[in-house]
């Protein structure tokens, strides 16, 4: 399939690295509480954000996702005391190179979520989504040319 | 035979023969004259070999990795760069101090090798960029000395500050541009990662991109393959590159790798306070470290 | 008596020539030479010899070779569609053309014939083209190798300066340039002398020494300063060592062959892990062993072309002509 024309019924792909400890219970308490969110996320439960290799992400631009999120507990609360504030640290590089070979910014984004925060989590993951689906499908990066 | 050289040769001798070290590394004459490969010398009767010229570009220091296990002492001669790179290692616990002794030189920027071959012997050759762009020209670390002892830094740098004119200028593009701009970079890529293994700070015992049958890398050559493998690379030596632009003179392909890796200087600069790889090894490592104050922009 | 053309005429014949065939020429893109399809405007690069060899025209460093899909319990396996136009491949330096002798000894003789390779090579047409000055790092003579004279070329062509002249040699060359007659004169015309080799290497009896030196203590010196990168084999002429790899998404797959190389640790590690060659000095040792030793015994030529192209990309002036001499001195 070629990715450079815009294929039809086009859905965004988006995978979000939800750690284990806030995140994922915060995606959890979304359910539970019946929020509506778009089904266009992929949820991969990572022990910690600061998991997230750089690899996983360039990997998930390769095999065609159109967005991705990393998303943590708050500054203060990580379950490993300070694995968020490395995340942080490479994230901003991270953010800077992509965008710097040409990756649009709204396309690799983090936030932090807490386990209470259902709501937030619903509302990160409509705009996230409606922000990509506005792009269109992403080509950069991608393994299918 | 210039002084420096006559200099380097007798330090190896003495080295040699009171048993400082049992080995000797400093680069020698190659096959063309501008051409100043690195040389092992192990007998005092082999010192003659060593050379110091406008074309002695490897980082010596690479090479003290291969040492790691190693039982004896080595001897390297160690420029501005080399030294970072020594110290930028030995931060990472790579090499142990006590085993090597360090022969400081101080440089005054070394020429352009494709220049020379394209232009001749006799013709008004450029300084490597690599070396316009240095701010520390002098050893930072050494046991021994071979400039003037009087003035230390007797090197002028050429850079008084960093200069990131180059990486403003692709920052300027649009994204698409950008975009094409590294896709036609990577897609000349041959990925023989000659700019990994002359790296400095690549010293992973076991390298990510040699693990294509655990998936980690695909073994095709194609734009998405190549730029994971320089997406990945830069993210790796980012806060360990020491800017000797070796990455960049032994690419065959002609990629200015340092366009990215001086972006991630830059970048680590601006968000994380001052810093640059390898000039104190008590100083805190930009990604080993976080300030509880770290800027906060999309979280 | 033989057919010239200015060099300027060149474009106008490569065009015409483009119209029957698929034309490649040896080019500058992007800031590296290489053999290129012929397209209006391309920067011919005809002063040097090309920095990547003509190799990958037969043997990419790429290649599809068939698709897969496993669906329910059963396999299916679709073929990938060949391209079935002719190639001509002009500007092919005398180093090169024998770096294709040693390709077909590989992809082609003692039994095994490789379809990919031989489907590329039956459909290419090749164009030597003969050298005046060598490059400092040329030393194809010592190799035994007439830089004015390709082997195995269909034609022959000469630098004459000004104008190139051309010989068809096979019937098949003959026909390309019957295809382009009107833009020939005839003339009698002199082939410049060949100028001087700065490098040279004496490989006089060196396959034959080699077999006792497995052992010798000069491949740790050799290798020291080797970074065991693939700089040199990816752009030799005449290494040809592959991988083959599935690249599988889902339920469909592709099955890859690319390039590999003896410097590198996937090359011979074992299923189990054990590493035969585990260092420096074991893979520096395997790749000269093969160029002058094991490749001259199965196929009785060296392994090596003499284009010096290793010479200029070694990061650290790892110079065969070098080892070659440290081989003869041991």
């Amino acid at each position: 399939m070629s990715v450079k024309e815009m294929p039809q019924n086009w859905e965004p792909k988006i995978l979000v690295f939800a750690c284990n400890w806030c995140t994922y219970a915060g995606a959890d308490l979304a359910g539970l509480s019946r929020l509506q969110y778009p089904p266009n996320i992929r949820i991969l439960r990572v022990p910690c954000s600061g998991r997230v290799n750089p690899q996983f992400v360039i990997r998930a631009f390769q095999r065609g996702v159109d967005g991705v999120l990393v998303a943590g507990c708050h500054p203060g609360d990580c379950h490993y005391v300070s694995g968020n504030y490395f995340t942080r640290r490479r994230y901003l590089l991270m953010q800077r190179l992509l965008q710097y070979v040409g990756v649009d910014p709204e396309r690799f984004q983090a936030r932090w979520i807490s386990g209470s925060e259902g709501p937030k989590f619903q509302q990160v993951v409509t705009q996230i989504t409606e922000e990509i689906r506005a792009m269109g499908p992403n080509r950069k990066l991608r393994d299918a040319q | 035979m210039s002084e420096m050289t006559k200099k380097m040769q007798e330090i190896a001798r003495e080295i040699l023969v009171k048993g400082e070290a049992e080995v000797v590394i400093g680069w020698e004459k190659g096959t063309f004259w501008y051409l100043s490969p690195p040389a092992f010398i192990d007998k005092p009767e082999d010192v003659q070999r060593l050379v110091w010229d406008d074309f002695c570009h490897n980082n010596l220091s690479k090479y003290l990795v291969d040492l790691k296990n190693h039982e004896g002492k080595a001897a390297v001669f160690v420029k501005g760069c080399d030294s970072r790179a020594f110290n930028r290692l030995l931060q990472d616990k790579q090499i142990a101090r006590e085993k090597v002794v360090l022969i400081g030189i101080p440089c005054p920027g070394l020429l352009d090798q494709d220049k020379a071959k394209e232009l001749g012997k006799n013709s008004d050759l450029p300084k490597a960029q690599k070396c316009l762009d240095c701010q520390y020209p002098n050893p930072l670390v050494y046991d021994y000395y071979l400039g003037d002892k009087e003035a230390l830094n007797e090197v002028a740098a050429t850079k008084e500050a960093a200069d990131y004119s180059d990486v403003a200028a692709i920052e300027a593009m649009s994204p698409d541009e950008r975009y094409d701009f590294w896709t036609k970079q990577y897609d000349r890529c041959i990925r023989c990662y000659a700019c990994r293994n002359v790296c400095p700070a690549c010293s992973c015992r076991e390298c990510v991109f040699d693990q294509t049958r655990v998936g980690w890398i695909g073994k095709a050559n194609n734009s998405s393959e190549n730029q994971f493998f320089a997406l990945t690379r830069a993210m790796h030596v980012a806060g360990r590159c020491i800017e000797c632009g070796e990455c960049e003179r032994a690419c065959p392909m002609d990629i200015p790798i340092m366009l990215l890796n001086k972006k991630l200087v830059k970048d680590i600069n601006e968000l994380f306070g001052e810093y640059d790889a390898g000039i104190d090894i008590e100083g805190k490592l930009p990604l080993g470290h976080f300030d509880k104050n770290d800027p906060e922009e999309f979280m | 008596m033989m057919k010239t053309i200015l060099k300027a005429k060149l474009p106008e014949m490569l065009e015409q020539l483009a119209k029957e065939y698929k034309v490649l020429v040896p080019a500058k893109l992007e800031g590296v030479s290489r053999f290129a399809a012929y397209r209006e405007n391309l920067e011919l690069a005809l002063d040097e010899n090309v920095t990547m060899p003509p190799k990958d025209i037969f043997f990419p460093q790429t290649e599809e070779m068939y698709k897969f899909a496993a669906k329910d319990q059963s396999l299916e396996i679709e073929e990938i569609p060949q391209d079935e136009k002719l190639q001509v491949i002009f500007g092919v330096r005398s180093c090169d053309m024998k770096s294709i002798d040693c390709l077909d000894q590989v992809f082609l003789t003692k039994g095994f014939s490789d379809p990919f390779y031989q489907d590329k090579r039956d459909r290419s047409i090749l164009i030597a083209l003969s050298c005046v000055k060598p490059m400092e790092s040329c030393f194809c003579t010592s190799m035994g190798i007439d830089p004015q004279k390709g082997q195995g070329a269909d034609i022959q062509a000469y630098d004459l300066g000004e104008k190139l002249a051309f010989e068809g040699i096979t019937e098949r060359g003959q026909e390309v340039l019957n295809k382009v007659s009107g833009m020939f004169a005839e003339e009698d015309a002199a082939i410049p002398p060949m100028g001087e080799f700065n490098l040279t290497a004496n490989v006089e009896g060196v396959p034959e020494k080699l077999k006792n030196m497995f052992d010798h203590s000069i491949w740790d010196d050799i290798s020291r300063k080797c970074l065991n990168c693939s700089a040199c084999a990816y752009v030799c002429p005449t290494c040809h060592c592959f991988d083959i790899a599935s690249e599988v998404r889902g339920e469909d797959g592709v099955k890859i062959r690319c390039w590999d190389c003896c410097m590198f640790d996937e090359y011979t590690v074992m299923a189990g892990g054990h590493q035969p060659r585990p260092g420096k000095k074991e893979r520096v040792r395997n790749r000269f062993l093969h160029k002058l030793r094991y490749f001259p015994e199965r196929y009785n030529m060296l392994l090596c072309t003499g284009c010096g192209r290793c010479v200029v990309k070694c990061p650290v002036n790892l110079d065969i002509t070098n080892v070659i001499k440290k081989i003869k001195e041991a």
